[in-house]
Parts: structure tokens; C-alpha cells; sequence
């Protein structure tokens, strides 16, 4: 038998989830509905009856390192059928929140981050930063900034073409992108060593585990084997309530895919062969970039339109609008960027363009402080799950 | 009065099809009494009939055989009449369809060795309706002599004052005792009480001051405070009643029947007559005998006992695993109330903030219980004691340990909003221990939502302790009644003052006292308002029956009360101490003094009597005796297999309803057996069986309510007395050379119509079994 548990009640806990679209949870009287209406829940201590009781009771300690909180997938089948309103499904959604800020540390980055009167700051610390770093390098002589970029011309071309790199030259944008990567990364790694800790102690706990350790390679091994589910969205279609969340879903996160793809040939090809883009419209790799922004730009929007149909049943907060604003942002402008350059208006399509790496840039470096974040979390909380052997 | 008889058979609902109405109107005209039939005889036409016979030949006795009486009683109701209700309807034809119990062949007629054994039954029910109404008398009501409409009410707590407040809307006066000095009872000590009105989702203020304005303001109510009842004598529309101040001591001071322990000597003999009257004397020294009323008392027509509650007292070390003398931080709720009205809440031993309270709502120890005398309203004073604790602390914090968390109704709205409030915590669980961590104390508790074994930590613990009623302790309505100045049996209701909970709410086992509120069982400010709303109007019901001489429920309007021929009188008192409602007193020498006003007319008393000199105008030993001796019992001189004859004396407030339901669904039983309604299981007089098996019957048997503790019968006590008197008639039976089984005891309930068959034809193939009676023939 284990020991007692000793029970302290956090109050500021429990508002500060309410704050974050969970102020229903008190209403829970445990007829355990939703574990039982829950399609993904597992059989040996299902989710989310006992986080719900835990809420209430302002039990952040069971809640935070709690592994079952990621692998609610938020379909709203517990919220629909329960029979006080309590809507489990939002207040996961909260604790996840609190989670992702718990976990990324840097409390004040994240206030900006999620907090939306501070959005026109978001958004300027990218304007400045890009318009700040390329006059200094100027002062130096470095002209990665043009405000009159020129045509570049290919061999037999006599008209030339509009040409990105001429206003913002690659490097000046990869000065600034890829530290804030690996700031994110930096980021995600602290907060998971943390969290995957306290899952493991947390399951051993509620008796969730057989497993006293986590072995490294049974972990990789189980993480590989979540993958399939991960891409196939398997999760997703097993939801009753809000199964179509699933194809917007997948076409975000293919979307991103296929954009992390691309960066990636791009980014090789052009300091490992000097090649520029832009890239023909009938290469590969420009058709699987197209194919990705226009992923991301239709999933954006199916996102907006579900999440205003279901404005009554589901809690929207800022933080869900940002992500899928910066989702939607993302595509809308990347997309406005080609099609501006492809028709030849060389202002416009500048002024797209830095629209869009100000989004890029807080995508970077919000990664770990939005919801974004329930990539890294929930495919680790996946993976531990599968690790742990719990049916 | 001169009886004119006048015999109606209703040949509608089947029953013409399936009788034959010449041989049945003979046996009518055999006895020389005017027969007719009628095709539909509850329709206009047929009533008219009834009502031109009435005026225009004078008929007054009318033997009607067609339906059950529990149908179109008001259609064949003729004032002045005598009005018999043959059932042939549901107690022959629909009961013994002729599928299963075929007619005679016209072949079969003239075998003077066959019979019908379903035309028997008709004819043997007219032989009884017949013989029946040649013994009764149309009943004249009993009429007090002096007369009072006034109402006394016995507590002036929430409920005394709300149901003297509507007795007193309804134009009655009423009296409040109140022992205190001034009205408001346990409820003016309280900080806030539950909600009362839509939407039941916060605390308000007690309603206390309120009622007390609306009392004072009434012009027909009358306080008395500091007062208690000596005692009440006499009975309904005529109560004398003494009143005292608190504690005093008065010649007119109720006395107290003889505890069990001084009825018998050293040797544990039971004490004769006049020794039991010498000791009773002494143990009463200095207090008036019951049948001397106080020259001075006040009359009363009624009464409505709200005197409530009051906290349960734990035993010395009862709760000591959950601190309860332990530490004075851990306390009842009804001492955190009290420190909750004072101010904030702060903890008992160093008066510092109490922040953190745990309220625990069950003992414990292995068991789920609650504690005792708690219902549902702990449940809603710990949500109530938690608020205060989240409303004197915006950190405060309030943990509920329930095994039940019991909100009925609309409670269910101030239970959700409660459970929104952040400080409060609520989980199923046992808390099994409490003890003394430092400053502050450690709840452990088992078996939570949270977890199998959590700790909390804690400035106060609550101990859901119940309400008591204080009938517990003390008689208070102090009854000048020979069976005791208390309610009998209450024990089998945790002490509660009431005598058939589900059915009857309200009403006790004393004709005339209504009871209200917290003494019939734990119950919330706005429960114990409605109840006393029910009791008050109990008490008018009561008051607007005696003043015509009717009787109260279950036998609304019987205008019948038991008569007494004390000529042959026994004194054995025997009908004194059987009367479940204590209608009868008696003198110095045990003989009865009838007080009709407080009868139910039950006939337990009839039903008690060996001498058989108690009886109703249309019920008694005579007129039922000669229902069985009238009906025919073929012998084998008739037929060389003659039918057996079973008799069956049904109870007519649930076994009767259950046998018409059955007969509605067509469901049958045996056509050999007699059934005879009677008032209750109570009434029935041994000489009714020793009548009917002296005749030759093969078996009899009683149907009536379930008895025990979870008794069913209408009259408390009836069918349990009629079981005790069914053991000792077996020594009866064995001097007549017959067996026990014969005579027989079954329970039903009013939904149980379907068990009925086969309990009847069970026990009639039993009675075969055993074979015919000896006697028959005789």
C-alpha cells in the first residue's frame, strides 16, 4: 500500500486554470462519464475523471508532470456527454497550457507570447530586429539589406526576375533564424528532461508503470513506434464529437512537413552548392513547397471556421486563436509572397515577404511557449505511454 | 328503523353472460324479498330505478349485486339507506372466467350430482349480502357534548410558528407553547440558513425573524413562552390541557404507567390486579388519575407537535478516533455553527484563524454510515459550514469527507454552487483518524477520489453529528391516556414521533396530534415549513371531522364508532391495551371508557373482546358471524364429491384493492373459497373461525397488510395483533380435533395482485391435502 498522500489544495492553481478556459472544473461531481466516453483513453487508470477531481482540488503536482494530460487529444466526446457541464476537455486543454509554461520556463517570454495586449510588441521585436541588424551591418560595410534590391538575372534572361535574397539577403535572415532555433530547441530540451521526469514519477505513482527506469533505447524504440499513429492521425479518427478537426489537422502538420522539408534541401542546397533560389516552379522541391503552403494556408482556414461553429461548446482562448493565426498567417503570406513575385510587383512582394519572416520569427521563438509546443510534449508523452506498457 | 328490503342484480359487465340471473334472483325471492335485474344498473336509467323503489315503495335496504363496492360508491350512495354491495362483478365473473371454470351443460343440469361451482359462488355471496344486512343499523355519528376549534401548538421554533401561522390564515385560533423564553428555537442561533426559494443556489439570512413579526402580528394566535404541557386529556375537538411553567411540578403533571420491571414481584410474578393499582398509586404519588380533568386546563381540538430537535450528544470516548474530546479543535457542527454565529470562524483552543476546516460526515470505523439522526440535512450543513469558511477567508479552505452527499430536490442547485466555489473541496471517502501534528491537526482518510490513503492538514475538524428528536428523551405531549403519556412502538422509528412514515406523513399513533418538522425526522428550515403546512392542516382535517362525527383518516367519514355493551363487561382490558391509537381508558376497576373521538375505528377492540360486546352499526361479530353461517356448505349427503368450502376474511385497505386489480386483469383463483372484506386483520374475532370450521368449512384464511417493523397495516398494529391471535387459536383447533393449518395468515401488499392466485389456491390445494373438515355435514 503506498504511502499517504499528503493533500494541499492550490487556489491560485485552480484559477489560474479557470483563466485559461478551465474555470468549469469545479463543476465535476466524478460520475466518471468522460473516461468512459473517452475513445482514447487507456483501460488501466483512464483519464480524464481523476485529473478532474485533481483540479478541483487545486492538485498541481498530479496534474503538471501528468503524462495523460497529452494524450488527450482534446475531441470534446467527454465534454458533449457530461452531465454537469464540467467540459473535461477544455480543462485539460487548460492544465496543458499551464504545462507548456511550467516546462519552458522564461515566464516573462511567455507572457508576451500569450498574453494579447502584448501582441504588438510580438510582432515588432521581428520588424525592428531584421530593419536594426541590417543598418548596423551596413554601417560595417555589409549590404545584407536592400532597400532598392535589383533584378537578378539567370543566363539567357534578359528581363530578370524578382529575387528575395536581393532585399533580405539569406544570410542576414539566417543570422537571426538560426539562433532562434536553437533557442527553441535549447528550450524544448530543458523542459523535456524536466517533464519526462516527472511523468515517469508520476506514473510510477498512480500505478501507471511497471517500468521502475526509463531505458533510452526502449524509449527510442517505443517512440518510433508511435510515429505511424502520429502521421496516420489514427487518434484523431477515433474521436466522435470533433472527428473533422482531424483533416485540417493533418493538413497543418503535413504542411509543416513538407516546409520543414524544403528549408531543409534549401538550406543545404545553398551553402553546400552556392545555389539561390528562387527555384523553378516545375522543380520538385518548389512543388512540395507549394503543395505545404497551400496545405497550411487551407488548414489554417478550415481551423478558423471549426473553432467559430463551435464557439459554444468548446472554449476558445487567445492562445488557441494565436496558433492558429500564426498558422493561417504563415501560409496566407508565404503563398502572397510567390504569387506577388511571380506577377512582378517588386513592392508588394517585399513588403509580403517581411511580413512573412516576421511571422516565421515568431514562430521560432514561441515554439516552446504556445501550444505549438504540444508537438514535442504530447509525441514524448506518446511515446513514454507506449513505453509503459499501459493498455 | 323499519327495514324494506330490496335486492339488485346488474346483469352488465359479463356478469349475465356468465351467471345464471333466474336461479339467482330465486334464492332472493325464496326469502320472500323483492328481486330485480337490470342490464346496466349504474346508468341513469338504473339509478333512477334504485331512487324510484327508494321514494316511491319506500325501500331502505338495498342489496345491490353487481361491481365491487370500491367502484360506483358514489353512484349507489343513498342517504338514509343501508346499501349492501354484492361483488359478483370482479369477485365472481371476472375472477372465475368460464374458460377455465365452464358452465353446466343443460346434460349436466340434470345430473343432480353436478355443479357450478362459479354459480355457488354467486349465490353464496347473495345468501351473505342478505344475511349482512339483516344485522346492521344505519350508523348515527357521535357527537361531543363540548366543542373547540382552537389549536395548540407545541413548539415555537421554525416549525411551530409556521404551522400556527397557517392554521391561523384558515381562521382557527391557535396557542404556541414554547419552553424557551422566547420563540425562534435552534434556528435564531444560527449565522445563515440553506435556501429556501428559486434558485436555491445561496445562504440567506434565517427566516427566523420573519415568522416571529408574522406571529406577533397575528391577531388569533396566542404565545406562551416559558411553558410547557402537563398533560393533555380527553380527546379530539374536546383535549383539556394543562399547562405548567417549565420544570414546575403539579397535581395535574401526567402520570406514568408502571415500568415492566414493577409489575411483577421478587420472584418475577406478575402482580395482581389490586397490587398493580396499589403500586401504581405510589409510583404516581401526588398526581391526578388520567380520568380527572383539570377544572382550570384549556381546551383544544386538536394539536401539532413541532417541538423539534435537539444536537446528538456523543458518548464519553465514542468518537475519540476522530479527535472529538481529544483536542477542542475538533467539534460538532452544531458547536461550529455557534462559533460561526459569534464571528469568524477561529480555532477553539488559542482563538487564531481557523483557515482550514475538514468536515467529516460519516464515523466511519468499516462502516459507510452517516452519524446518527442525520438524513440528508448534514450533508447540506457542511456545504453550508464550508461557505462560511471561504467567505471569512478569501485563502480559506474547506474539505468535505462524505460517504453520502445527500442535496434531494433543489438542493442540487446549492450543491453545484457550492462546488464552485474554489476553497471547497469534496471527495467520497472514509476519514479513518485524526490526530493532534504540531499546531494543527492531520486528517487521514481512505478510500478517495483522490487516491487510496490521503493526509490533509487542518485548523478544525467538524463531526456531521445529527438532530435528535426530543421525543427521545421525554414524552412531551404528555398524554393523560392509559397506554401512556407518550407515542408507543417509536423506537422501531429511531424515536421519531410518527406512526406510518411513507403512507401517512404526519399523522402519529395518537388520534388528534399531528406532528411537524425535525421530531418526525431530520429536516432542513424549508422542509420543516412545508411539513407544518401538512400537520396544520392534518389538525384542521381532524378538527372539521369530530365536529360531525365522522372519523378521521384512513376511515374518512365512517360515521360508525364502536358500542360497548358493558353489561357483560370482564374488565380484562384486553380492548384498553390493544388499541393501537389508545382510544380507550380505563377506570380503577378496568372497565373501558370509550373516547369515540380518538378512534380510527379499526375494530381492533372488537376484534380483542372475548366477550364480544364491542361492535360498529354496520360491522360487528353478529353481523359478519352471520355471513359465514350463512354460507352453504355442500356436504356429502348432496354430492358424492362435494366441494370444499374455504372462508377468507381480506382486509379491505390493501388485500381487497389488490384481489379487484387481480380480477381486472382477469387473473383467477379457486371457486370454492368465501371472501368477506373486513376493516382491518385487527378485527377480526376468533368466534368468526370457530363459526365457520364448527359449520363444516375446510380452511380459513386472513389476507391483510405486512407487519413488523416495516409494517403496512393502516391501523399500525391490526394485522400483527390478528397474527398473535392466530398462534393461540391453534389450541382451539386442537380441541375440535382439527388441524393448525386450517387456519392460516397471509401478508400482501396493494401491489402484489399478482402473488394473490396463487397464495389462495396454494393454500386451498393445502386444505385438500388434509382433507374435508369432519364436522361438515353436522
Amino acid at each position: 500500500m503506498a504511502d499517504k498522500y499528503l493533500v494541499e489544495p492550490d487556489v491560485g492553481f485552480i484559477k489560474e486554470i479557470g483563466e485559461y478556459g478551465g474555470d468549469s472544473l469545479k463543476k465535476c461531481f466524478q460520475c466518471a462519464t468522460c473516461s468512459v466516453a473517452c475513445p482514447i483513453s487507456p483501460d488501466t487508470k483512464p483519464f480524464p475523471r481523476k485529473e478532474m477531481i485533481a483540479a478541483s482540488w487545486g492538485l498541481k503536482d498530479k496534474l503538471v508532470g501528468n503524462g495523460d494530460i497529452w494524450l488527450c487529444h482534446n475531441c470534446g466526446d467527454c465534454s458533449t456527454l457530461c452531465p454537469r457541464g464540467a467540459k473535461p476537455g477544455d480543462v485539460l486543454s487548460a492544465i496543458r497550457t499551464y504545462a507548456i509554461g511550467h516546462y519552458a520556463g522564461f515566464p516573462a517570454l511567455g507572457k508576451i507570447i500569450n498574453d494579447p495586449k502584448k501582441l504588438p510588441i510580438l510582432a515588432a521585436i521581428p520588424a525592428v530586429l531584421f530593419l536594426v541588424l541590417g543598418l548596423i551591418l551596413k554601417i560595417f560595410g555589409v549590404h545584407w539589406l536592400n532597400f532598392s534590391p535589383e533584378r537578378v538575372f539567370e543566363e539567357g534572361d534578359t528581363v530578370g526576375h524578382i529575387a528575395h535574397h536581393a532585399f533580405f539577403h539569406t544570410w542576414l535572415v539566417d543570422l537571426i533564424f538560426v539562433p532562434a532555433s536553437i533557442f527553441a530547441v535549447a528550450i524544448f530540451a530543458m523542459g523535456l528532461k524536466r517533464m519526462l521526469a516527472d511523468m515517469h514519477a508520476n506514473a510510477l505513482l498512480e500505478g501507471k508503470t511497471d517500468k521502475q527506469k526509463i531505458d533510452p533505447k526502449g524509449f527510442i524504440e517505443a517512440l518510433i513506434r508511435v510515429v505511424p499513429t502520429i502521421l496516420k492521425h489514427s487518434k484523431f479518427s477515433e474521436c466522435g464529437e470533433n472527428s473533422e478537426r482531424g483533416t485540417p489537422h493533418m493538413m497543418v502538420f503535413f504542411g509543416f512537413v513538407g516546409l520543414a522539408i524544403v528549408t531543409g534541401i534549401f538550406f543545404v542546397v545553398l551553402y553546400g552548392f552556392g545555389i539561390h533560389g528562387p527555384y523553378k516552379q516545375f522543380n520538385p522541391v518548389k512543388i512540395l513547397a507549394n503543395i505545404s503552403g497551400i496545405a497550411l494556408f487551407i488548414g489554417g482556414l478550415l481551423m478558423i471556421k471549426n473553432r467559430m461553429a463551435k464557439s459554444e461548446d468548446q472554449v476558445s482562448t487567445y492562445r488557441d486563436w494565436f496558433l492558429i493565426g500564426l498558422v493561417f498567417g504563415l501560409g496566407a503570406t508565404g503563398m502572397l509572397t510567390e504569387l506577388s513575385r511571380l506577377a512582378d510587383a517588386a513592392f508588394l512582394t517585399y513588403m509580403i515577404y517581411y511580413i512573412h519572416l516576421m511571422f516565421v520569427f515568431v514562430l521560432f521563438i514561441s515554439l516552446p511557449f504556445s501550444k505549438l509546443a504540444h508537438l514535442v510534449y504530447r509525441t514524448t508523452a506518446m511515446a513514454y505511454n507506449e513505453y509503459a506498457g499501459r493498455k | 328503523m323499519d327495514k324494506k328490503y330490496g335486492v339488485y342484480i346488474c346483469t352488465g359487465c359479463g356478469i349475465g353472460d356468465a351467471l345464471d340471473i333466474k336461479s339467482l334472483s330465486d334464492i332472493a325471492a325464496d326469502e320472500g324479498l323483492s328481486c330485480q335485474t337490470h342490464p346496466f344498473l349504474c346508468s341513469q336509467e338504473g339509478v333512477a330505478l334504485l331512487k324510484s323503489d327508494i321514494s316511491e315503495k319506500g325501500v331502505n335496504t338495498l342489496m345491490i349485486a353487481a361491481c365491487s363496492r370500491r367502484v360506483n360508491y358514489d353512484v349507489f350512495r343513498f342517504d338514509g339507506c343501508i346499501v349492501d354491495r354484492i361483488n359478483i362483478r370482479e369477485g365472481v365473473v371476472w375472477s372465475h372466467g368460464r374458460s377455465e371454470f365452464p358452465a353446466l351443460t343443460e346434460e349436466e343440469k340434470a345430473d343432480e350430482d353436478k355443479f357450478d361451482r362459479v354459480q355457488m359462488m354467486a349465490e353464496d355471496y347473495l345468501r351473505m349480502g342478505m344475511a349482512r344486512t339483516e344485522k346492521v343499523k344505519l350508523p348515527e355519528p357521535y357527537q361531543l357534548e363540548n366543542f373547540t376549534k382552537k389549536i395548540l401548538v407545541i413548539g415555537g421554533g421554525v416549525t411551530g410558528m409556521s404551522a400556527a401561522l397557517d392554521a391561523a390564515k384558515c381562521g382557527y385560533e391557535v396557542t404556541i407553547v414554547e419552553k424557551e423564553a422566547q420563540l425562534g428555537g435552534n434556528v435564531a442561533e444560527w449565522r445563515r440558513q440553506l435556501p429556501v426559494a428559486a434558485p436555491y443556489e445561496t445562504l440567506i439570512p434565517t427566516v427566523v425573524d420573519g415568522k416571529i413579526k408574522a406571529v406577533e402580528a397575528a391577531a388569533n394566535i396566542t404565545v406562551k413562552t416559558e411553558t410547557e404541557v402537563a398533560r393533555i386529556a380527553g380527546e379530539p375537538g374536546n383535549f383539556t390541557v394543562t399547562l405548567k411553567n417549565v420544570g414546575e411540578k403539579t397535581e395535574f403533571d401526567v402520570p406514568f404507567p408502571l415500568p415492566p420491571e414493577m409489575k411483577v414481584d421478587e420472584k418475577g410474578k406478575e402482580l395482581d390486579v389490586d397490587a398493580l393499582l396499589v403500586k401504581y398509586k405510589a409510583y404516581n404519588e401526588g398526581k391526578k388519575d388520567i380520568l380527572q380533568f383539570d377544572p382550570n386546563g384549556e381546551k383544544f381540538g386538536a394539536v401539532v407537535l413541532a417541538a423539534g430537535w435537539r444536537p446528538y450528544e456523543a458518548k464519553d470516548g465514542e468518537f475519540a478516533h476522530l479527535g472529538l474530546g481529544q483536542t477542542p479543535d475538533v467539534v460538532t457542527n452544531y458547536q461550529f455553527e455557534q462559533i460561526a454565529a459569534k464571528g469568524k470562524i477561529v480555532r477553539p483552543s488559542d482563538g487564531k484563524e481557523a483557515k482550514s476546516v475538514v468536515f467529516v460526515q460519516s464515523p466511519g470505523s468499516g462502516d459507510d454510515a452517516d452519524f446518527a439522526y442525520t438524513g440528508a440535512v448534514t450533508s447540506m450543513v457542511a456545504l453550508k459550514q464550508a461557505k462560511y469558511v471561504c467567505d471569512d477567508y478569501a485563502d480559506g479552505k474547506a474539505y468535505v469527507f462524505y460517504q453520502h452527499m445527500r442535496t434531494p430536490g433543489l438542493s442540487e442547485n446549492f450543491y453545484k454552487s457550492m462546488q464552485q466555489t474554489p476553497g471547497i473541496f469534496l471527495t467520497k471517502g472514509e476519514v479513518t483518524g485524526v490526530s493532534k501534528n504540531g499546531s494543527t491537526l492531520a486528517v487521514a482518510a481512505s478510500n478517495t477520489l483522490l487516491g487510496e490513503n490521503i493526509q490533509v492538514n487542518a485548523d478544525m475538524v467538524v463531526l456531521a453529528t445529527g438532530m435528535v428528536p426530543v421525543t427521545v428523551d421525554d414524552p412531551v405531549v404528555n398524554l393523560a391516556y392509559r397506554q401512556g403519556p407518550g407515542f408507543r412502538d417509536n423506537a422501531i422509528f429511531n424515536g421519531y414521533a410518527d406512526s406510518n412514515f411513507i403512507c401517512f406523513p404526519y399523522e402519529t399513533q395518537r388520534t388528534g396530534i399531528y406532528a411537524a418538522g425535525a421530531i418526525r425526522r431530520s429536516m432542513t428550515v424549508e422542509e420543516s415549513v412545508e411539513d407544518a403546512t401538512g400537520a396544520a392542516l392534518k389538525a384542521i382535517q381532524c378538527i372539521e371531522s369530530v365536529n360531525r362525527g365522522v372519523a378521521v383518516h384512513p376511515r374518512s367519514g365512517d360515521m360508525t364508532f364502536p358500542d360497548f355493551f358493558f353489561q357483560r363487561c370482564t374488565q380484562c382490558k384486553r380492548c384498553t391495551e390493544e388499541c393501537p391509537f389508545g382510544a380507550l381508558d380505563d377506570d380503577e376497576k378496568g372497565t373501558p371508557k370509550p373516547n369515540p373521538a380518538r378512534c380510527r375505528r379499526c375494530g381492533t377492540c372488537m376484534g380483542a373482546c372475548p366477550e364480544r360486546i364491542i361492535g360498529f352499526a354496520d360491522y360487528n361479530v353478529d353481523s359478519i358471524g352471520s355471513m359465514v353461517k350463512s354460507i352453504k356448505v355442500p356436504s356429502a349427503d348432496e354430492y358424492s364429491d362435494p366441494p370444499f368450502r374455504i372462508l377468507g376474511l381480506v382486509c379491505e385497505n390493501d388485500a381487497l384493492p389488490a384481489l379487484d386489480i387481480a380480477a381486472l386483469n382477469k387473473l383467477s383463483y379457486s371457486a370454492d373459497v368465501r371472501l368477506i372484506p373486513v376493516r382491518c386483520l385487527g378485527s377480526v374475532n376468533v368466534i368468526w373461525i370457530k363459526d365457520a370450521l364448527s359449520q363444516g368449512m375446510d380452511g380459513v384464511f386472513l389476507l391483510g397488510c405486512k407487519h413488523g417493523d416495516d409494517y403496512q397495516c393502516h391501523f399500525v398494529k391490526g394485522s400483527e395483533l390478528a397474527s398473535i391471535r392466530m398462534k393461540k387459536i391453534g389450541e382451539a383447533l386442537q380441541s375440535l380435533a382439527l388441524e393448525n393449518e386450517r387456519v392460516a395468515q397471509f401478508e400482501v401488499a396493494i401491489d402484489e395482485y399478482d402473488k394473490l392466485p396463487k397464495m389462495i389456491n396454494d393454500f386451498v390445494e393445502m386444505v385438500e391435502g388434509l382433507g374435508p373438515n369432519p364436522f361438515k355435514g353436522f
